[in-house]
């Protein structure tokens, strides 16, 4: 389980100091698929960071299972919108998902099976030889997705990772995604600012205001069967409800963007 | 692909391209090498013309002239003589030069504290070409074999280090906090991500550093040695011959040439996947 209680970052230059995150509190169930939805600016890449072990707080407790999150820790594996830079683009698929096995220090014995488990489910065992720049977006995030499983963790942070897909290709990782998540069971926090990818995938979406002084402004748990149908009205009715909601701040969001302020 | 059989045979037949390669097609796959080979004989032409007509051709002798020069200088083994003495030279210090600043180079990019401590030397000490530094290491080293080193050595280490800097630093951050994730320690992360993803860099400055050996042996051998091709241009010129200089001018052309072709075959042989990738990152 991640707990996020209070949480307060605070960007500090010789110049300005940026409050980027006041008073956040969130709880994560094991198991359970959680959206960090909001325009950008808004800090949920920088919440993912912290539940990552990437950056420290100011304020607040984050822990996971009950122990302070203070570094990157082996429950934990991130996966970045940028598979392109996030792969090592000099390793096989095959030797991108050995790299966590022989880095952990895992049985060399073990790892034929494991690395053959993963790359079926993410459906690349037929590539296993080829280099990430030989794969489209949509496989090099498959194998993201594999080369994180491989170490076998409890939670995957998802950092807007199919943000840069053709929507096309974003529907079918969607349907990817769900599966591996409904096999393996994991807990998966998902940033995104995208209301419709957020729907088709949470259990729980959470909305977060624009900053400075970002908090949670709403927690939304769709109570509705998946695969989720977007033109289903249910469905549509709460598509409207958030981007009513989001509309205000995405506003400001623009705003901000032009006042240059960090982040 | 499966079922095609017969009809893939009939489109060649429809296409008369495909069975008699017309002069198009011909043009279509050598144009490289033709345009090459164009290009060099009209760039002698040029030469022979200038030479012949415009200028003395005491001062700039017509291509002809020079092949025939060399011929014997070839023969006899003079040139190879010279050609392998200076490739010597600029293999020892590009190499020497090479290994130690991308030693000094991945500390530098790694360790700010060092990099804080060491870069306001090398910003200053960059601008000492090799020739700058003739004059001292010939009283150093004497106009032996170790002047000419430590010259090579001196051009070839500060652009190294420089691109290897730079290589280390543009690493993406991504890709070493997903290495940080997947459960690498800092010096895993290090040696398995940070080194690798400098490669394309540390190559790019050795080839720009090989370049640059290339022209700093000729003015140190000129000005301190008794061998080598910078030797035979002096050699040559104190004995007005111009032909003779003409000659070496063009082998310092052909090595540097041929010795970057080798140096790229060689990393595509052995460094390809780090190199051929790197649009990627």
């Amino acid at each position: 389980m991640l707990q996020v209680t209070n949480v307060r970052k605070v960007y500090q230059s010789a110049q300005v100091s940026y409050v980027a995150l006041d008073g956040i509190n969130l709880q994560i169930d094991n198991g359970e698929f959680v959206c960090l939805l909001g325009p950008s600016g808004c800090g949920k890449s920088t919440l993912l960071n912290i539940l990552a072990g990437f950056e420290g707080v100011n304020g607040g407790a984050v822990t996971s299972d009950g122990v302070a999150i203070r570094a990157a820790g082996r429950e934990r594996v991130m996966l970045f919108q940028d598979a392109g830079s996030a792969l090592f683009p000099w390793l096989t698929v095959e030797e991108n998902v050995r790299f966590g096995l022989r880095v952990r220090n895992i049985p060399k014995a073990s790892w034929p099976e494991v690395i053959d488990k993963y790359l079926v489910m993410v459906d690349l065992e037929r590539h296993r030889e080829k280099f990430p720049s030989q794969l489209s977006g949509g496989m090099r995030q498959r194998l993201q997705i594999a080369r994180a499983l491989a170490v076998e963790p409890a939670v995957l942070l998802m950092d807007e990772p199919f943000a840069a897909l053709d929507a096309l290709t974003r529907r079918r990782m969607h349907a990817v995604l769900l599966d591996i998540w409904q096999r393996t069971g994991k807990t998966i926090v998902f940033v995104t600012h995208d209301i419709a990818e957020a729907i088709t995938l949470a259990d729980r979406i959470a909305i977060m205001s624009v900053g400075p002084r970002s908090v949670i402004s709403r927690i939304i748990a769709p109570d509705l069967a998946r695969p989720r149908d977007l033109t289903d009205p249910k469905v549509a009715r709460l598509f409207n409800d958030i981007e009513a909601q989001l509309a205000p701040d995405l506003a400001r969001s623009e705003e901000r963007a032009l006042q240059q302020v960090p982040h | 692909m499966a079922q095609v059989g017969d009809s893939e045979v009939n489109v060649e037949a429809a296409v008369p391209g495909i069975a008699r390669p017309s002069l198009h097609d011909l043009w279509e796959r050598y144009r490289t090498y033709l345009l090459m080979v164009a290009s060099l004989l009209v760039g002698f032409g040029i030469w022979h013309l200038l030479s012949t007509f415009v200028f003395n051709p005491f001062l700039i002798p017509p291509p002809l002239v020079v092949f025939k020069t060399a011929i014997p200088m070839l023969l006899s083994g003079e040139i190879l003589a010279d050609v392998t003495i200076s490739l010597k030279r600029v293999l020892v210090g590009f190499v020497t030069g090479s290994f130690a600043a991308i030693v000094l180079g991945v500390l530098l990019g790694r360790i700010r504290l060092l990099h804080e401590l060491f870069d306001p030397i090398i910003e200053l000490l960059r601008y000492l070409s090799p020739t700058a530094m003739i004059p001292i290491a010939v009283i150093w080293f004497g106009i032996g074999e170790m002047s000419k080193y430590f010259l090579i050595f001196w051009g070839t280490f500060f652009i190294v280090l420089i691109n290897t800097v730079a290589g280390v630093w543009r690493t993406p951050i991504g890709r070493q906090r997903a290495a940080e994730c997947l459960g690498a320690n800092p010096l895993q992360i290090f040696a398995l991500v940070v080194i690798p993803s400098a490669v394309p860099y540390i190559v790019t400055g050795m080839r720009i550093a090989m370049a640059s050996s290339f022209m700093s042996i000729i003015p140190a051998e000129i000005l301190a040695a008794d061998s080598g091709i910078g030797y035979l241009l002096q050699k040559s010129s104190m004995l007005m011959q111009t032909n003779r200089i003409f000659v070496a001018l063009l082998t310092i052309c052909i090595v540097g040439f041929l010795a970057d072709r080798v140096f790229r075959i060689l990393v595509d042989r052995t460094l390809a996947r780090f190199t051929s990738l790197a649009a990627l990152s």
